[in-house]
């Protein structure tokens, strides 16, 4: 089972349950006056980094040290984060800044994001059932896995764009010894995709950093000098819903209530005349990334100033490569069917008693998440402030 | 075999705000107690067509989920009427009397029917002026 993202610490927190509150998988939860985050459940979404006011939950990725330990290295940059360069200029002077924190080459990607892109609406195009999902993020997959298990099949297995490029770098460096793959991340999602920090060995990116660690350390690099840059400009508009490659059939939507509501309409069979479903769980798409600190309706005007000149194409691999057999793995659920029903009932016995304030009092987002508790063990109902206080006015 | 599980859910007349909830609910519960995807899929297709049914054609109506314990999945929906006209016709794809406003909302394409039929293990619907009641069955494998 892959890991969270999100990090939690007990310093910080003043125990304003906004996080709790925010989390729309009910991941988290308040026990003994800390935050509890429920790996199984969570999906590295960010919800609860932006609501937390004190920075007391946070994503973390690699350090800059890790540079150390490698021959070579060599940083991703995705398309989000060269879409908040206002000019050519601007971009050719981000790349210099990277390239002096320590890395030998600094790559963008978009030419693999544009391959990504290129592979999906070529199979959407021969799609003939219903309809297809694309993989670009990780936190739709997530999604999917935990919430709207019946799509799993729809999901396209297509590898996330910062993999197939470490896959095609790695191949081209062959003969590098020690080569080090650093993707520099624009939301908590993306941090998963990588070896270090979270332990995912099946990633061919060795680390994962975090825009927001990362980049008071650029902008002190900035002014320095200049790298040349050239851009897909297919890849550069994939990062963002209003100005991706649209065919016929394609269904594109940002912001994580309108995707949910696609996913529910999909389950439904409602979306059977599209093709494809291509999803941004924020808003304006991953140029709305958490991590990225300037105005998204900017940086979507951008991506037309980055791309007028020295364009260059999509990246050609073969297409074996790009696929991926990890979705849908995650289901390590070992209890039978008769468990699970029998667990379901009881929980919803329990629900039934519970008041139904969904007040997080006790500590869980909702008294269905507190029912279960209790069925579990974990809880009981004296933890219940409302039917405490009930009890106690009663007597 | 025996029941383990049962729910029992109230739709509406007109109510087109609240379309879908229930549906929503019985795939969250399937989905809770392990149901496959596939089979999953299915049910989610079919009660969300009947929930429409019930709300754009019925006088509102109910909703019964029934689950057995060798994984068979019965699904009833029952209204007061006003009941179908000619069944035949109804299961026939493409024909429809939905109202201009159901229409104007997406709903009433005249699949209804026969995509709950196409999608279901077990089929069976009786009607008349006093009330429909359509039953439905799935086999999940457990």
């Amino acid at each position: 089972m892959r890991k969270s993202v999100v990090h939690y610490t007990l310093e910080r927190c003043i125990r304003c349950m906004k996080c709790v509150k925010a989390c729309p998988t009910s991941a988290l939860s308040m026990s003994d006056d800390r935050v509890i985050i429920d790996q199984k459940r969570c999906i590295n979404c960010g919800r609860c980094i932006m609501a937390c006011h004190n920075r007391g939950i946070l994503a973390q990725g690699s350090t800059l040290d890790d540079i150390e330990n490698y021959d070579y290295t060599i940083c991703l940059v995705p398309g989000a984060l060269i879409s908040h360069c206002a000019s050519l200029d601007e971009a050719e002077d981000l790349f210099h800044a990277i390239r002096l924190l320590g890395f030998d080459e600094v790559v963008d990607i978009t030419q693999y994001t544009a391959l990504h892109l290129k592979e999906i609406s070529l199979l959407a195009e021969e799609n003939e059932g219903d309809p297809y999902i694309a993989s670009f993020c990780p936190v739709i997959a997530r999604l999917i896995q935990n919430s709207h298990k019946s799509l799993l099949d729809a999901l396209l297995p297509v590898k996330c764009c910062s993999e197939i490029a470490a896959k095609d770098i790695r191949k081209k460096y062959a003969h590098v010894k020690n080569l080090g793959i650093f993707n520099l991340c624009e939301c908590e999602s993306k941090l998963e995709l990588a070896k270090y920090p979270y332990g995912n060995p099946q990633f061919e990116v060795d680390h994962a950093l975090a825009l927001t660690d990362i980049f008071p350390l650029i902008r002190k690099n900035m002014h320095k000098g200049k790298d040349p840059v050239s851009f897909c400009k297919e890849g550069l508009q994939v990062c963002n819903p209003h100005r991706i490659v649209r065919q016929d059939g394609f269904l594109i939507a940002d912001g994580f209530d309108k995707v949910c509501t696609v996913l529910d309409m999909a389950e439904f069979g409602l979306l059977n005349e599209f093709r494809l479903l291509i999803l941004y769980p924020c808003f304006n798409g991953c140029i709305g990334g958490h991590m990225l600190w300037g105005n998204s309706f900017l940086a979507t005007n951008n991506i037309d100033a980055l791309t007028v000149k020295n364009t260059k194409p999509a990246a050609d691999l073969p297409f074996d490569e790009l696929y991926t057999d990890e979705y849908g793995k995650d289901d390590d659920d070992k209890r039978s069917f008769m468990e699970r029903t029998r667990f379901f009932k009881a929980v919803n016995d329990e629900f039934e008693r519970l008041p139904g304030y969904d007040c997080s009092a006790c500590g869980m987002q909702t008294c269905r998440i507190m029912a279960e508790e209790i069925v579990k063990g974990n809880r009981t109902e004296d933890d219940c402030r409302v039917m405490k206080t009930l009890k106690e006015t009663a007597q | 075999m025996d029941s383990i599980l049962q729910k029992e859910y109230t739709v509406v007349q007109d109510d087109y705000v609240n379309a879908g909830k229930v549906s929503s609910d019985i795939k969250t519960t399937l989905a809770e107690i392990g149901i496959s995807p596939k089979i999953l899929r299915k049910i989610a297709v079919a009660s969300y067509e009947s929930e429409i049914n019930l709300i754009i054609h019925a006088y509102g109506g109910k909703v019964y989920l029934d689950v057995s314990d060798d994984g068979y999945i019965s699904l009833v929906f029952k209204d007061p009427g006003p009941g179908i006209p000619d069944l035949e016709k109804a299961l026939t794809p493409g024909w429809s009397t939905a109202s201009e406003k159901a229409r104007g909302m997406g709903f009433g394409a005249g699949m209804g029917l026969p995509n709950i039929q196409r999608v279901s293990d077990e089929f069976d619907i009786e009607s008349s002026p006093q009330g429909t009641t359509l039953k439905l069955g799935f086999r999940a494998a457990v």
